[in-house]
């Protein structure tokens, strides 16, 4: 179900005052169990019966990790519970591409081989509820959370329809205290969740589907060269479009979560307002970056091993990162441009970091707009179906294509345009607090106005219920 | 002493004029880093959401009733999600109609119900290719019914990629892989669209609106086609009639509706990027691809003890001039019969079925699409041995 649906404005409606009329909190949670798998059912209902035994399997291991006496044993289960998430991800996700690269390998060494192709259906959302049911038992093996007795919480915790399909990532560990005692109605919490899926509604179907995707698509999907302002363009139309889709979603999926009476961390943090790549990581994907950190980065080692090692690390994590938004390798080649971008910022930081000049004003925005311009190249690779098209891409941006078509319109460029220099301001504006600080500073006549023209909007473009960019991983 | 970094948050903040200074008991709640309990800004949220609730009503209203004033009224939107219910009406021994615009607008189902003794299902889609809706049909080992086939040139033969085809797959696809929630929304849509007559996303939605803004390109921008402005209601059958504001003799609506199919129908120069014997010779291999792949699916159905006919449904002015120029019967729809073996109408053989006139050229008015239909029933009989 989408939330930029009907069917799940009825949905919502019904659950939100269902869940509130009802006294027991045992019901209450067995509704949102219900409402949760209703949800994801609603794409393809086998696959609830998947989502359900992974978690299953999980709460079993999970156990198992608690009552195990000695590391070696706690390890073997949690060896189980890893191979077991991964390889269903492996399989659902990766099967046909791991197949495609071993057939080309066998190639090289001249065996020809032709490998069925799988008619595998990716179940939606299966790398963020992978990473839900996993973050269990690893916080449970790390001795950062006890074993729930509770198969039922556990469940919730893994599927709760707000983040169930494209995160936030939300770790077990986080949500499971949540559900200890119920939440009581709060009139402020629950209006100000309507006025974030309202703000989130209105990125997903206003700014990125209707201001900036058409753009995006009719420059990535040109099979000719194009002049450098159009293909800058699509770029930045595309770099405007994934911020406001992923972004949206996660926003709503906040409001949702709070209109219930559940806290999830934010996701985004005014990302294109990033000094450097670092910087970008602390705000981009949260929920997902420090996942990475927190159960890859550290345990290799972190930043508390030899500088060579260290850089390695980062290159692995966002190798295994860029690998997990896509089974295709111009996804790889965009994680590891963001692995050499935050490689190449350790190096500078250390030679440049201590001079007087380097936390300057001018320095501070050249640097800002330096990691918004490479952030930027690397969407070329996350957009670009293979590889000749982020290449054309890439001979257009640089002014390879000075006899290339220009295919956008004036009001196509102007709208791309205005929404970039939009959002770079506004990130600029507020990346030092956070978004609930802006909103107080406002009078409540600005708030009212805005929620407006956002709600009036959303009504006006008439959203044709296009999935958001991140369901597809 | 202000720090160089704060002085610069304080330039790029919005105006003044919108912020007031949070308060101490605010600043505790608000700023990075986030603790576990999300900071509630400190508003008067429910005043807000109740004048925010009366101000979207009051807008909706008012765009409705203004909407209501300028001539729409409420009808069906044409989806993948509407045609999927049509295509799973289909049962196998169904009449089906399929094909494009032409077909949609100038089949009245009453007719073909009176003549034919079975109520057709109309899976034409305007603007479409018809191949991919013929395959899946073929495809389809239950079907062995009857296929009324529209064939207008320029559709039928359109390149993989181009906006007909990808019309038309995109269709099939949602046909296939329509999932539960589609499937609720559709039926949410639908009992909205009965009502609400604003509800038209090609033609007064906010990206309609940016779309007509009259703001000049650049020279050599290759601008996306102008499509026709709304002048047609679906019903829950996809029926579609024509608007009585368009269908009115020399109407404007009809005019501008005629000029937008000028360039519509006009082949494209070839792209900058292929030299033009490469272009043109791929596109000779593309309608022979098309010609073989249909006789396939139509020997498929065939097979199966189905039947297909193909129909040249009406057209009139300056696109028929261009239509008959640009693909002349003896090019494409001659060797079609010939190739695929099937029986075939071609409205201006027939007296009877000649004469009509498509206000805006290239579809009948809803009147007249009654009088075709009834007309063309004995000849469907006839070529259908019904």
């Amino acid at each position: 179900m989408l939330f930029n649906s009907l069917t799940f404005v009825v949905f919502f409606v019904a659950v939100v005052s269902l869940y509130w009329s009802i006294r027991s909190w045992k019901l209450r949670k067995n509704l949102l169990v219900a409402a949760s798998y209703v949800f994801y059912g609603a794409w393809n209902p086998p696959f609830a019966a998947l989502l359900f035994s992974t978690t299953a399997m999980d709460f079993w291991l999970g156990h198992q990790i608690g009552k195990a006496k000695d590391r070696h044993r706690k390890r073997r289960w949690l060896v189980a519970s890893v191979c077991m998430n991964l390889s269903m991800l492996g399989f659902f996700k990766y099967g046909n591409f791991l197949l495609q690269n071993f057939q080309w390998l066998l190639a090289r060494v001249g065996i020809i081989y032709q490998p069925p192709h799988l008619d595998i259906l990716l179940p939606v959302g299966i790398s963020f509820y992978t990473f839900h049911s996993l973050s269990y038992t690893l916080d449970i093996y790390r001795g950062v959370l006890q074993p729930t007795r509770s198969l039922r919480d556990f469940v919730l915790a893994v599927s709760f329809f707000p983040q169930l399909v494209a995160g936030p990532i939300v770790r077990a560990g986080d949500f499971l205290p949540q559900l200890q005692h119920p939440p009581r109605l709060k009139t402020n919490q629950f209006f100000w969740g309507l006025a974030l899926m309202t703000l989130g509604l209105f990125e997903k179907i206003v700014l990125a589907d209707t201001l900036l995707s058409g753009s995006a698509d009719r420059v990535f999907g040109y099979p000719g060269p194009l002049v450098t302002l159009d293909s800058w363009a699509g770029v930045l139309a595309f770099a405007g479009q994934i911020f406001f889709d992923f972004a949206g979603y996660s926003i709503t999926a906040i409001g949702a979560a709070l209109t219930l009476g559940f806290h999830l961390k934010d996701n985004f943090r005014f990302p294109y307002a990033a000094i450097g790549f670092s910087d970008f990581w602390r705000r981009w994907h949260i929920s997902l970056s420090t996942f990475l950190r927190d159960y890859l980065y550290i345990p290799l080692g972190g930043n508390q091993v030899r500088p060579f090692r260290a850089a390695l690390n980062l290159v692995i994590v966002m190798f295994l990162g860029g690998l997990w938004h896509g089974a295709a390798w111009t996804f790889v080649v965009w994680g590891l441009l963001h692995g050499s971008y935050l490689v190449i910022e350790r190096v500078l930081r250390i030679f440049f970091e201590q001079k007087p000049w380097a936390g300057t004003l001018p320095v501070r925005i050249l640097c800002g707009f330096a990691t918004y311009g490479a952030v930027c190249i690397a969407w070329v690779f996350f957009r670009a179906s293979d590889f000749t098209i982020a290449s054309r891409m890439l001979t257009g941006m640089f002014g390879g294509h000075p006899n290339g078509d220009a295919i956008l319109t004036t009001r196509e460029l102007l709208q791309i345009g205005i929404v970039t220099f939009g959002v770079i301001g506004l990130h600029w504006s507020m990346r030092e607090e956070s978004f609930e600080t802006t909103v107080m500073r406002l009078p409540a006549w600005a708030i009212t106005a805005i929620g407006s023209i956002m709600a009036f909007a959303i009504i006006f473009t008439q959203g044709t219920s296009n999935a958001f960019i991140y369901f597809q991983f | 002493m202000r720090s160089s970094i704060s002085s610069f948050r304080e330039r790029l903040r919005l105006p003044r004029l919108f912020f007031r200074r949070p308060s101490r008991e605010e600043q505790i709640h608000g700023g990075p880093p986030l603790e576990f309990e999300r900071p509630i800004p400190v508003a008067p949220w429910r005043g807000i959401a109740v004048v925010i609730t009366i101000v979207v009503i009051a807008a909706t209203t008012a765009w409705e009733i203004y909407c209501r004033s300028i001539g729409y009224g409420p009808t069906l939107n044409d989806n993948e999600d509407l045609w999927t219910l049509r295509r799973r009406a289909v049962t196998p021994e169904s009449i089906v109609i399929i094909g494009d615009s032409r077909a949609w607008f100038d089949c009245d189902l009453d007719e073909l119900q009176k003549g034919l003794g079975k109520r057709p299902i109309q899976l034409a889609l305007a603007g479409s290719m018809t191949f991919p809706v013929l395959a899946d049909l073929a495809n389809d080992q239950s079907f062995h019914g009857t296929i009324i086939c529209s064939f207008v040139p320029m559709l039928f033969f359109a390149p993989p990629g181009t906006p007909p085809a990808e019309r038309a797959e995109k269709t099939v696809k949602r046909f296939h892989n329509q999932t539960p929630a589609q499937w609720a929304s559709e039926y949410l849509a639908m009992s909205l669209e009965k009502h609400v007559a604003f509800l038209k996303p090609d033609d007064l939605s906010l990206e309609a609106y940016l779309n007509r803004l009259p703001i000049p390109n650049r020279p050599g921008a290759q601008v996306p086609p102008t499509f026709p402005p709304y002048f047609d209601v679906v019903d829950h059958e996809r029926r579609a009639r024509m608007w009585e504001k368009c269908a009115e003799p020399g109407s404007e609506l009809a005019k501008r509706t005629q000029q937008i199919w000028i360039p519509l129908f006009t082949p494209p120069p070839p792209p900058s990027y292929i030299p033009k014997d490469v272009f043109m010779a791929k596109m000779k291999d593309g309608i022979e691809k098309r010609f073989a792949d249909t006789v396939a699916a139509v020997d498929k159905i065939r097979a199966r003890g189905g039947k297909i006919v193909f129909v040249r449904f009406p057209h009139t002015g300056g696109l028929k001039e261009l239509e008959d120029k640009i693909s002349p019967r003896q090019q494409n729809w001659d060797p079609l019969l010939q190739m695929t073996h099937a029986p075939g109408i071609y409205y201006s053989d027939f007296p009877e079925l000649s004469g009509f006139n498509c206000p805006e050229w290239s579809h009948l008015s809803a009147g007249d699409s009654v009088e075709f239909t009834k007309r063309l029933v004995p000849h469907l009989r006839e070529v259908l041995q019904m």
